[in-house]
This record gives structure tokens, C-alpha cells and sequence, in this order.
């Protein structure tokens, strides 16, 4: 084979693409995957980071109920450097009806999730900041997940079976023969370079821009985008992921993650055109925090970091062209059977917890086209990275004595962050002083992860994810990686660009603390450093 | 519901702006690089710890306390706040014996006071200082406090009488060094109070404050403490009594330390406890008047001591040393000198304390005062270890200069 | 305690005032909510084009040594900025073009200073550069700590050992006409950037770090030492919580410190800075001033405080009190009687006054020489 031919290209970098990508590389595929920004840059990243236990689903949707708790056993058992086991609560308040509760915990119960009612004033000694008025609360095996280290391992599994990733590369064009697709044309868009590869599949993974990559290969996806809002706030304000125990609704679910804590999430319906770039309104900070503070008072009077959004990929059923049938669970269109267009299919809806579930569906189909028979086994093979029970036993293993950065390493990196161990004394240096990254742990990221520019180390590394949002460890990156890469040039622009998504993130949430934070960060970079 | 009540941080660590200013103030960063500074150990840290007390870090036990991040900082982060109530919190570790005694300052005045000869003799000998480096880490090189023949209590109790005369009555909380070490400065304030006509008395029973327990570990103890003085100074409180004190560690502990460290509540007396130096500056303002001796003359160079500077009150110190007739004044810049209560007698301590204090023992030396004015009774011994030069309280020195 | 004037703000702003006070013998008091912008003064007044001798005067009373050339200065990005009065530090040039080789000397381990950008920078403007680490072993114990490799630390022991940093460039230095070095020189030891610059056979250009400044605290320590010598009285990390306002009079100012002891003055100044130093405050609906509640200048709508773009200027950052002619601030539309505001508290409401460093100066000066006037 060809350096530019493939058995299979995969087009999106967020988990279900990286996902798929695995599980091909898994069966012996030669696999390539194509981005056209980073990973995990979509909706996979703009999201709760949410380990559902499948309880939210329970009530309305048990199929997805049960996916939910399938993939969350898995998860816990192949991606355990990526999963926060908090458990998690479903709290009745006084205005919320109490005999949902029963309906609730026997749905649960029926869809294989462990729900157990327990006393208030139990769930309040299990998470202290719960709001203490709650009448009822339930016991899940939620969790949490960091969306951007289980993308990144996934795709670092997929390059050690022989993948091969293209970040920053964006599909310009299909290449036909006849009725199938047979090859894609694609340029690099730091570099401008254009090149072709071929396969004889090609899946679209693509989330909510799937739609247009359909469009490209000139079929039709019927696509509805969601807008979500949430809001990140300052510190970990809960252990346990707190949620409503009643209708699914907006802003009912807050999930303890890393450092921070998050509320969402609002959904409203937005054109396709206003996909790239949707900002958070007024409006929707303040449904975010009034209704945050129901279930945990105290956010009220935590600082927030910063509000973002992600779009939904909602797909409507095909027999139902209006949208109003939207379905959340997986959608996996072979596009020979739909449309007579071979070699092409789309993998899309589902949710961040069913990725492994849809990259199987979608391998099984790839397969089936290819004519290759091998089982998936992306369920019992953990990812590259996981394996110990918990960070402490991973820093202590790689380290005698561990640094706070080398702590904070270990629970970011598992057990790769014994590639850190032969780094040398400069390499403790600290770049990001909030999350506690080392020089040693930017460099690695460059080295490994494919990391080119700062927002790529930011979802592998979490530089500028902290309190200050980058202030002093944006410019002392972009250091590093113009050494890395060589063009101060391109560095230069990433770094504006870098502040300028973080400020994105600052501005629907501009006062107090966060605008003092701004204005001493517009000091910095215009007056000090002269940017 | 209203939103405006909805945006404020009520979390203090969350005001830090991560302007590193308090890294530039810190005196232990300057010697001790395993500390990991102010602003890391504190809010940065805090915010780890918070995620998982795993993120604790014992390199927080080299924070002397100084609290002058606190005084630097810009956005009003308690930032040695948050380190010693981490420690609290986190720190496993059991109490060493060597801090238990350095901590427990009125039990062993109490101990040792009665053989004060024998025992500032022994203390003094290099056998002694040799066998307590070697038993107890407590570093042969310092100079060990003398203890005094008669304790500070007695003496009031002898004089109770004609305190009692006064019209108008202060309270005095002495604390274990005027008690047990160095009486004299407790006469000295009596001396002057009765000058302004105001007559002393002690509180019902008073405890060391315990701050040397809170930075040593020893938290339940020093909540004992605590709430055994707390009853002390309201029955003070009640009488209608002001609590003066002379000690400006003493004095940040009652006031601040007790409820931000240790959680126990003070606000009926805090407004009552006072720096003498604070409660005579006023006095003056208002029109009282002390006599001075024709002919004294004094070259005084003050040194704020960190805590004093966290009160906020080293003016009145400053501004009652200038109002003697005959004193020439120098205010010596901000530093710390390194002694920090009991941190710089630990043995591991000892080259770090002695490098924090030398940029004020150099300049010290460079201004070569009659007497170094200083309200903090560690510091004293500090500088005249250090220096050689004699350390006075500014109580003591008015005391001299009035008639 | 009783003042000719209270100065609330530690600043640059509040220490002119108080010095300017202080030299015409009026007894003055700051009072200062922990230290200030000046840490992270990038050496130069912005945009101070007139015959500056006031200025320099009043700053080489305290030892700090100005000069004034407009021009540009090269900045830590590898930009070049206009700059004319400045800290004698920093290296004023009457265009981008400053040499033709240029050997740009840093230390291992230290990221707070960015050599490729300058070196880019320069080689813009058609320079040779030429890049080099130090590897001194007197910074050995600052790389132990992984924070702490700033340039304060570092100034800290370039007090001591500047002479080493002298010695390794003059082995370094090939056939480059300049030297470019971190600003981490001169901290306690004033002398040191000038003996630096005199010990290399070369034009040195001191660049400046990531914050903290190591020329802004020496500005700060050498303007409060000044302040405190003319009898000045500094009230370090203590706050105004309140005040009291009779009749349009401020009376006197609650602190957090001195509780129920209150600060009376004559004439009180309000130098507290923008939104970092708290001297505006802002929540969802509004911006404010919280120690007198003063009007403040400010779109009504949220959304209007912020250019999306985060390199535009930003409106927020141009707020400020409004005021009088006299630079009273006003309440309600009316101004409090002996109440000036000075500084960056005041924004862009007076473009006349420059911003920054300049507007700091110029109000300062201004509203001390109304109190003195007014006194007469």
C-alpha cells in the first residue's frame, strides 16, 4: 500500500473519529484521521465532561439508559486516568415533585443503573455543598470524565496500532470514482500544504459539521444543531456530581471536574451558519447561575472562570425530514444503502459516554464493507495511560517523593507520565502555575501528543485552564513551542489567537474578579510585554 | 432572587489575580528555595488542595507567618491564612517533642521561672546548648532567653492595691514574655499609665495566646487556649475595661489568628483588645499629657515587626516614639528578622532565619542607633543576637523618658 | 489621627501627591491596600512630551534617575513602542534600528523572558542575533524551586553577583555592537544596570521580564522611602472601608486597621487605581466607586463594557470617576468639596491628561498644587 492509501480515513478529530480510529487500528486497519483544528474541539470538548450513569435517560429514552450504563462500566475499566468516580446525586427541592422520585429510581432500576434513595441529611454529609433545603435525594454511579485526555488517548492508542493523525488538515473535496468515494483532498492549514489520500472508506465523524461534509460528498444528513451554554466556575465546589431528580430541563446538572466545577446546560436551536463560534448571551449566564445556585448555593458566591458553548449534533430520524422526531442516541448511516453512494458513512448523534459504543457500530461497519471479520475489542483493552486505581498510586510509583506538579501530572497523564520521569531538574520549571505544568509536561505534549499550538496544549496539558486563564503561561509556552516548531512568526499569531479564545470565554462574564483578571492580563501582554 | 447577590466571591483564595507580588515580598523565598512561596502554597495551592488534600504540601511548614505576602498583596488575599489553616487541616504529621516545648511557652516559664538563676545559667552553657542541638534540634548557635527571678503576676499582685486607686482602669494582657522573661516591660507600662492616671489590672487568669502551638501543629491545644483566654478577656470586656497589650504578636493572635485560624469567636472582645502603644497615642491625641525628663536624648531607629505591620499599627508606635523630646527617630525600611517566633530556634531554621534578618542587621548596624525600638519581644532577641545592638519596646523607652 | 490630607492609593499617583505635599510641609498620610501597579511599570511614562523638569526633579530627589528622548524602546514581544521620559534603565532609540548585531544573553531555566521574539524581532529590522543561556551557579537555588525562577528572585542575587553576569558576557560577545539582557538588575542596588553598562564593551539594552518589575518595585521602594523621609506616613496593606461626608465635606476616612480610629484631613486625595486595584468595582449591572460612592462614567448595558476582540481597546478600561474641572469627583452630580481624584481612577475621562504613568503624574501634580493653593 501506498503512503497515501489507507483502508479507512476518518474525518474528525473529536472522540467519536478518535474513537473509531482506535477500534480500526485495533482490527489491523491502516487508518488515517483527519481534523481540520485540534482535537476534541467540538462538541466533544463543549460539554459537561459528564460520566452519565444513565439515570438522566432513565425516565424518557431507557435504550439510551442502558447505553449509558454499559459504556460507564467500560469506561471505568479501560480510560481510569481519564474518570473522576464521584458519584452522583439526584436532588428533589421543594418546588420539584416528590413522587417523581419512585417513578425515577424504578425506571433506573430497569435500565440496569444502581439507584438507591438515600436520607437528605446523608447526601448532605456526602457532598456538603448540596443545597441543604433538598427533600429527596438518589444515589448513582455518575462520574466524570476529562474529555480531552480520553480523546487524546484514544488517538495515542490508535497511533501505536499504526494510525496516522492529521491535525489542522482540513477536507477540501472528495475523490470519486463513479458512484463511490474513493479518496479525500486536504490541506494543511498552517502550512498550506495540499494532498491527496484514498481509501476505499471514508467516515464522517464530524459531529454537528458532519452535515457539511455530507454535503461535500453530495448526500444529505438531517442535522439539527443544539446550542448548549455552561458555565465553569473557579474551583471544585463539589465532590459528587449534583443533578435535578425531575424532567430533564436547562441548567440541571453540575459535574465536579478537575479543578473546576460546571453548570449547564441551556439548549436553544441555532442556524447552521452560526455553528463556528457561538458565544454565550446575557440571558443564558443568568439561567446558568440562578439555576446553579438551586442545587448548589454556594456557586452564588464563587468566581467564574468562564462561560462557553457547545452545538449538539441532533439527527432526525429519516423518515422524519421536519426535525421534530430528534433522536440523541447513535446514527450510523451507511451511505451505500441510503443514498447508492459508496464508501462513505456517517457515524453522528450519541453523546461523549457512547463514543466507544458508536466507534464500534461504526467499525463493524467499515468492516463489513471491507469484508474483514475481527471483533471489537476496544471494550477490554485499556487505553494507553490507564491501568491504576488512582493518580496518588501512579505519582508514587513513578516518583519517590512527588512534586505538586508531578502529582498534577500523574492525575492528567496516568501512567505516561513516567515519560516525564527522565526529564531533567530544568524541566520542573512550572509553565502554568495555576494547574501546575512543567515545562517537562509542555515539552512531552509537543513530543507526543501532537500538540502545535497553544490551544493544543491547553486540552492535553490544561495550561490556561486556571484561575488567571493563561496571564503568565501563554507567553511562556509560546516559548516553548517556537523552540519546538522554529516559526516565531506563526507563534506570534497562536498566541494572540490563544488569548483571544480565552477572553472569548472572560467577557459574557466580565465583572469582578474575572474583569479585574482581564484588565491586569490586558496590562501584561499590551503595556508590559508589548504583544 | 437577585443577581447582584449572585456574583461576588465570597471565596477569598479566588481574589488572587496571580500578580506574583507577593512572591517579591516573601522572605523565606529569598533563602529557602524548597519553600514553595506565597503564592503557590497559598491560593494556587488551595485551589489543588480543594480538588484533593493529595495536593497538600509539607514544604508549607517552612511559612514563618509572617504574613507580610498578606501585607503586599493587592487584592486583600489572606494568603498565610490559607497556608496555616492548610496545615492545620492537612499536616499529619505527629508534633515533634522539640516543638511541643518550644510551643508551650508559659508551661515552661512556668517550669523554669522559680530556678531562674540555675536555669539561665545552664541554658547558657555550651554543654547545654550542645546536648539540646543535639537532643532536641534547637540550634546550639541562638541565645537563649533569660528567664526572670519573679514573675510579672506576683509583682502585680504586690501592687494590686494601689493600681486599684486609679479612677480610671486598663486591663493588661501581658503574655508569657513579660510574665516569665522580662516583668520589667510590664512595670514600664504601668509607669506610664499611671502617669496618664489610669491604673492596670491583670485578667482574671490569662494563657499564653497560643500562636506558637497554631504554627507548630498543635491546634487543639491552642484552641484550649484560646477559649480559656477568650472567657478571660470578657469578663475584662464586661467591666467596661480596654485590654491593652504589648506584645504585637499576642495582640494579632487575640484579635485575628483566634477566629480566621483556630474558629473560635472573638468579636465581643476584639474591638476591646488593643496595642498599648495605640491606647496612649489616643490618650495624647485627646489631650493627656506626660512629662519629660529635661536633657533625655535617644537615637532610636524602630523596626516594624511582620506582625505589627499586618495591624497596621506600627504608627502609633512610630508617632509616640517621635512625640518624646530628645528621641531622633529612624524608621528602618520593611524586613523581616528572620526569628519569627519559634521558627528560627528549630535547628533546620537557623541559617535561613539569620539570612532573612540580615538586610535589617546590616542596616541596622549602618544607622547605629543608641537603642533599636521594637514591639516584639522574638524580634528582640533576634536583633540583639544578631546585631549586639540593645532592643527595647517603645513602652519602655517612654517609661525611661518620662519623669 | 489629624492630616493635612489623606491620600488613599499607594501608587505612583499617591506617592507624587504625597511627596509634593510633603516637600511644601504638609503633613500627609497614604494609605495603601497592598502594593500596586508599579510592580508592573514597564520602565517608561507612555507618552510625557513637554519639558519634563518637575518630573525629573521630583524623581531624582528620591534616586531615581529619568531621561527624556522621544523615540521608541524595544519591547519584550520584539516590538517596538513609542516611549520619551523613562527610567534611565530603559534604552531610548530614535527609530526601530539599534545596532546590526545584537547578542541577546538570558539564564537557563528562566521562561520569563523571551529571546526568539526579540531575537525575531530585530532580525525584522535587519539585525544579526545571536542567542545565549547563562548557566551561573549562584541561580542554582532558584532553579530547585519550580516557581520561583522570576526576576525578582533573580535581581535578588544579580545584586550580589552582577559582576559574574559582566564577566560571562564579555567571554560571549563576538562582534555584536549590542547586548540585550533581562530586566533583573538593580533591585536594591541602584548602581547596578549603570556599572553593567559600563563593565561591556557594547550598547546593554535591559528588556523587560514577565512581572513582577524589577525597575517598577525599585521605583516603588525609592518614592515611598522619599515619601517617608519628608515625614510622610505610609500605611501599608490597610484599606478605606467608609468615610464620613457631611455637606458635601469628607470629614474623615474608616479603615479596616484602625477600626474606629479614623483618618481626618483637610483634603482628601482618591488614587486607588482601576478595577485591579479595587478602586472601581463592578458586579453584572454596574460599576462603582466603593469608598465614597462616586459617579462613575459607564455604558448602561453589560455588553457594551467589552470589544469582543481582545486586542481592541476595550471600554471598560477607559471608565472612570467623573469630575469637575478641579478634578473633584462628583456624587450625584455634584462634587464633594474637598475630594480629588488622581490617577488611573480616573480613565479616559480626561484624555487631556495622557493615560498611565503620564496621568498618574500630571494629576498628581495638578491636585497638589490646588490643595497648596487653596491652603494659601
Amino acid at each position: 500500500m501506498a503512503n497515501n492509501e489507507f483502508d479507512v480515513i476518518i474525518i474528525g478529530g473529536g472522540i467519536t473519529g478518535a474513537g473509531t480510529q482506535r477500534d480500526c487500528a485495533m482490527r489491523g486497519l491502516k487508518t488515517l484521521l483527519i481534523e481540520r483544528s485540534d482535537i476534541a474541539t467540538g462538541a466533544t470538548g463543549r460539554n459537561h465532561g459528564l460520566l452519565h450513569s444513565g439515570a438522566r435517560y432513565a425516565v424518557n429514552d431507557p435504550e439510551s439508559a442502558e447505553e449509558c450504563i454499559r459504556e460507564n462500566m467500560i469506561l471505568r475499566r479501560i480510560a481510569s486516568h481519564c474518570i473522576d468516580e464521584t458519584d452522583g446525586l439526584f436532588i428533589s427541592l421543594p418546588e420539584d415533585d416528590l413522587s417523581y422520585q419512585q417513578t425515577f429510581v424504578e425506571a433506573c432500576r430497569k435500565a440496569g443503573i444502581s439507584a438507591e434513595i438515600i436520607d437528605p441529611q446523608l447526601a448532605k454529609r456526602l457532598e456538603p455543598m448540596v443545597n441543604p433545603d433538598l427533600t429527596g435525594a438518589v444515589k448513582v454511579p455518575d462520574g466524570s470524565v476529562d474529555p480531552f485526555r480520553l480523546c487524546a488517548a484514544n488517538m495515542l492508542d490508535a497511533r501505536l496500532h499504526g494510525g496516522q493523525v492529521r491535525l489542522h488538515t482540513t477536507v477540501t473535496g472528495f475523490i470519486r470514482e463513479g458512484d463511490t468515494i474513493t479518496g479525500v483532498h486536504t490541506r494543511n492549514l498552517n502550512t498550506g500544504q495540499e494532498q491527496d489520500f484514498f481509501a476505499p472508506v471514508t467516515v464522517n465523524a464530524c459531529g454537528i459539521w458532519g452535515h457539511d461534509i455530507a454535503a461535500l460528498a453530495g448526500v444529505n444528513v438531517g442535522m439539527f444543531p443544539a446550542k448548549g451554554a455552561l458555565l465553569v466556575f473557579a474551583h471544585r465546589v463539589n465532590n459528587m456530581v449534583i443533578n435535578r431528580c425531575r424532567k430533564p430541563s436547562n441548567a440541571d446538572i453540575l459535574v465536579p471536574g478537575d479543578t473546576v466545577c460546571i453548570i449547564g446546560t441551556t439548549s436553544t436551536r441555532i442556524p447552521f451558519e452560526e455553528c463556528d463560534g457561538v458565544s454565550v448571551t446575557p440571558d443564558e449566564v443568568t439561567l446558568l447561575i440562578t439555576e446553579g445556585a438551586k442545587m448548589a448555593p454556594s456557586l452564588s458566591s464563587t468566581r467564574i472562570l468562564r462561560a462557553y458553548a457547545g452545538v449538539r449534533p441532533l439527527v432526525s430520524a429519516d423518515d422524519d425530514p421536519s426535525g421534530r422526531n430528534i433522536s440523541r442516541g447513535i446514527v450510523c448511516l451507511d451511505h451505500e444503502e441510503r443514498d447508492g453512494l459508496k464508501g462513505f458513512i456517517t457515524i453522528t448523534g450519541g453523546k461523549l459516554m457512547t463514543y466507544r459504543l458508536m466507534a464500534e457500530i461504526a467499525t463493524d461497519t467499515v468492516c463489513r464493507k471491507l469484508n474483514i471479520d475481527k471483533v471489537c475489542s476496544t471494550a477490554v483493552t485499556p487505553l494507553p495511560g490507564s491501568g491504576e486505581p488512582s493518580y496518588e498510586e501512579v505519582a508514587r510509583k513513578i516518583w519517590e517523593k512527588p512534586s505538586t506538579a508531578q502529582k498534577a501530572a500523574a492525575a492528567r497523564l496516568g501512567n505516561n507520565a513516567a515519560r516525564l520521569r527522565t526529564r531533567n531538574r530544568l524541566d520542573e520549571a512550572l509553565v502554568c502555575e495555576c494547574e501546575e505544568v512543567s515545562v517537562g509536561e509542555v515539552n512531552d505534549a509537543i513530543d507526543h501528543l501532537e500538540a502545535t499550538t497553544l490551544t493544543d496544549l491547553r486540552r492535553r496539558t490544561r495550561i490556561g485552564m486556571g484561575t488567571c486563564q493563561g496571564e503568565f503561561c501563554a507567553c511562556r509556552a509560546a516559548g516553548l513551542l517556537a523552540k519546538a516548531h522554529g516559526c516565531i512568526e506563526r507563534e506570534r499569531d497562536d498566541l494572540k489567537a490563544f488569548l483571544q479564545e480565552r477572553w472569548k470565554g472572560n467577557f459574557p462574564i466580565g465583572w469582578g474578579d474575572t474583569l479585574r483578571e482581564a484588565e491586569y492580563t490586558q496590562w501584561v501582554y499590551k503595556h508590559v510585554l508589548g504583544i | 432572587m437577585k443577581l447582584q447577590e449572585y456574583t461576588q466571591s465570597s471565596h477569598n483564595f479566588e481574589e488572587c489575580m496571580k500578580c506574583t507580588v507577593c512572591t517579591a515580598y516573601c522572605p523565606v523565598l529569598q533563602v529557602n528555595p524548597l519553600y514553595p512561596g506565597p503564592k503557590q502554597a497559598g491560593p494556587d495551592g488551595e485551589r489543588l488542595r480543594l480538588k484533593d488534600p493529595f495536593f497538600f504540601n509539607y514544604a508549607l511548614k517552612y511559612c514563618l507567618n509572617c504574613k507580610r505576602c498578606e501585607v503586599a498583596c493587592p487584592s486583600g488575599v489572606k494568603v498565610a491564612d490559607l497556608i496555616q489553616a492548610a496545615r492545620i487541616k492537612y499536616d499529619t504529621s505527629p508534633v515533634k517533642w522539640r516543638d511541643r516545648m518550644l510551643a508551650s511557652t508559659d508551661f515552661m516559664g512556668h517550669l523554669a521561672r522559680p530556678f531562674a538563676p540555675v536555669v539561665n545559667g545552664v541554658t547558657g552553657l555550651g554543654i547545654t546548648k550542645t546536648m539540646m542541638d543535639a537532643m532536641f534540634k534547637i540550634d546550639r548557635r541562638r541565645t537563649f532567653p533569660k528567664y526572670s527571678a519573679y514573675s510579672f503576676e506576683s509583682w502585680m499582685g504586690r501592687h494590686e492595691k494601689e493600681q486599684a486607686a486609679f479612677a480610671e482602669q486598663v486591663a493588661y494582657f501581658h503574655g508569657c514574655y513579660v510574665n516569665y522573661n522580662y516583668p520589667r516591660l510590664g512595670r514600664h507600662l504601668v509607669k506610664v499609665l499611671n502617669a496618664l492616671g489610669v491604673g492596670v489590672q491583670l485578667l482574671e487568669k490569662e494563657k499564653c495566646c497560643g500562636i506558637a502551638m497554631i504554627t507548630n501543629g498543635m491546634k487543639a491545644e491552642a484552641t484550649l487556649h484560646a477559649n480559656h483566654n477568650i472567657v478571660a478577656l470578657s469578663k475584662a470586656v464586661d467591666k467596661g475595661l480596654m485590654v491593652l497589650t504589648t506584645s504585637s504578636t499576642c495582640t494579632l493572635t487575640l484579635r485575628d489568628e483566634y477566629p480566621s485560624l483556630l474558629g473560635v469567636d472573638n468579636s465581643g472582645v476584639r474591638d476591646f483588645i488593643m496595642m498599648a502603644s495605640r491606647y496612649i497615642c489616643e490618650r495624647i491625641e485627646k489631650g493627656a499629657e506626660l512629662h519629660f525628663k529635661p536633657g533625655f536624648h535617644k537615637n532610636v531607629a524602630y523596626h516594624t515587626p511582620c506582625h505589627m505591620e499586618k495591624l497596621g499599627w506600627g504608627v502609633f508606635s512610630e508617632r509616640l516614639l517621635k512625640m518624646i523630646p530628645g528621641v531622633e527617630f529612624t524608621m528602618l525600611d520593611d524586613a523581616c528578622c528572620g526569628i519569627a517566633g519559634t521558627y528560627g530556634f528549630k535547628r533546620e531554621n537557623y541559617e535561613a532565619s539569620q539570612a532573612i534578618g540580615e538586610p535589617l542587621f546590616n542596616q541596622i548596624k549602618a544607622v547605629n542607633p543608641d537603642v533599636v525600638a521594637c514591639d516584639c519581644e522574638t524580634c528582640k532577641w533576634q536583633i540583639e543576637m544578631s546585631t549586639g545592638y540593645q532592643v527595647m519596646n517603645p513602652i519602655s523607652i517612654l517609661a525611661e523618658a518620662i519623669i | 489621627m489629624k492630616f493635612n490630607t489623606v491620600i488613599i492609593g499607594g501608587g505612583l499617583a499617591g506617592l507624587v501627591a504625597g511627596i509634593s505635599l510633603q516637600k511644601a510641609g504638609r503633613g500627609t498620610a497614604i494609605i495603601s491596600e497592598g502594593q500596586n501597579a508599579l510592580h508592573f511599570f514597564s520602565g517608561t511614562f507612555e507618552s510625557i512630551e513637554d519639558a519634563p523638569g518637575r518630573i525629573t526633579d521630583l524623581f531624582a530627589e528620591a534616586g531615581i534617575g529619568l531621561h527624556y528622548s522621544p523615540g521608541v524602546r524595544l519591547m519584550p514581544m520584539g516590538t517596538f513602542k513609542k516611549a520619551a521620559l523613562s527610567l534611565e534603565d530603559i534604552s531610548l532609540f530614535p527609530g526601530p534600528k539599534i545596532g546590526s548585531r545584537a547578542l541577546i544573553v538570558s539564564f537557563a531555566g528562566y521562561h520569563d523572558f523571551f529571546c526568539q521574539f526579540l531575537a525575531e524581532g530585530l532580525e525584522k529590522q535587519g539585525m544579526q542575533c545571536r542567542i545565549k543561556m547563562l548557566n551561573l551557579p549562584e541561580l542554582e537555588h532558584l532553579e530547585k524551586s519550580p516557581s520561583e525562577m522570576r526576576s525578582v528572585q533573580i535581581a535578588r542575587t544579580m545584586d550580589r553577583i552582577w559582576e559574574s553576569v559582566v564577566r560571562e558576557v564579555r567571554i560571549l560577545l563576538r562582534d555584536e555592537d549590542t547586548v540585550i539582557l533581562p530586566q533583573v538588575f538593580g533591585l536594591q542596588d541602584t548602581s547596578v544596570p549603570s556599572r553593567i553598562r559600563g563593565g561591556i564593551p557594547a550598547q546593554v539594552v535591559f528588556v523587560g521580564t514577565l512581572p513582577p518589575s524589577v525597575p517598577g518595585i525599585r521605583t516603588q521602594m525609592l518614592l515611598k522611602r522619599r515619601y517617608q523621609l519628608l515625614g510622610g506616613t505610609y500605611l501599608m496593606g490597610d484599606e478605606a472601608t467608609g468615610a464620613h461626608v457631611h455637606e458635601r465635606v469628607v470629614h474623615s476616612i474608616v479603615t479596616h486597621n484602625l477600626g474606629n480610629h479614623f483618618l481626618e484631613a483637610d483634603n482628601f486625595i482618591l488614587a486607588t487605581g482601576t478595577f485591579f486595584s479595587k478602586g472601581l468595582r463592578s458586579n453584572p449591572f454596574e460599576i462603582s466607586e466603593p469608598v465614597f460612592g462616586v459617579d462613575v462614567e459607564q455604558a448602561s448595558d453589560r455588553t457594551d463594557w467589552y470589544n469582543p476582540e481582545f486586542m481592541r481597546e476595550q471600554p471598560y478600561m477607559k471608565y472612570g470617576v467623573i469630575c469637575d474641572d478641579n478634578l473633584r469627583p462628583l456624587k450625584d452630580g455634584e462634587p464633594l468639596r474637598n475630594l480629588f481624584a488622581i490617577g488611573s481612577i480616573l480613565g479616559q475621562t480626561r484624555p487631556g491628561l495622557g493615560s498611565g504613568g503620564e496621568l498618574a503624574i500630571r494629576s498628581a501634580l495638578a491636585v497638589a498644587d490646588q490643595i497648596l493653593k487653596s491652603d494659601e
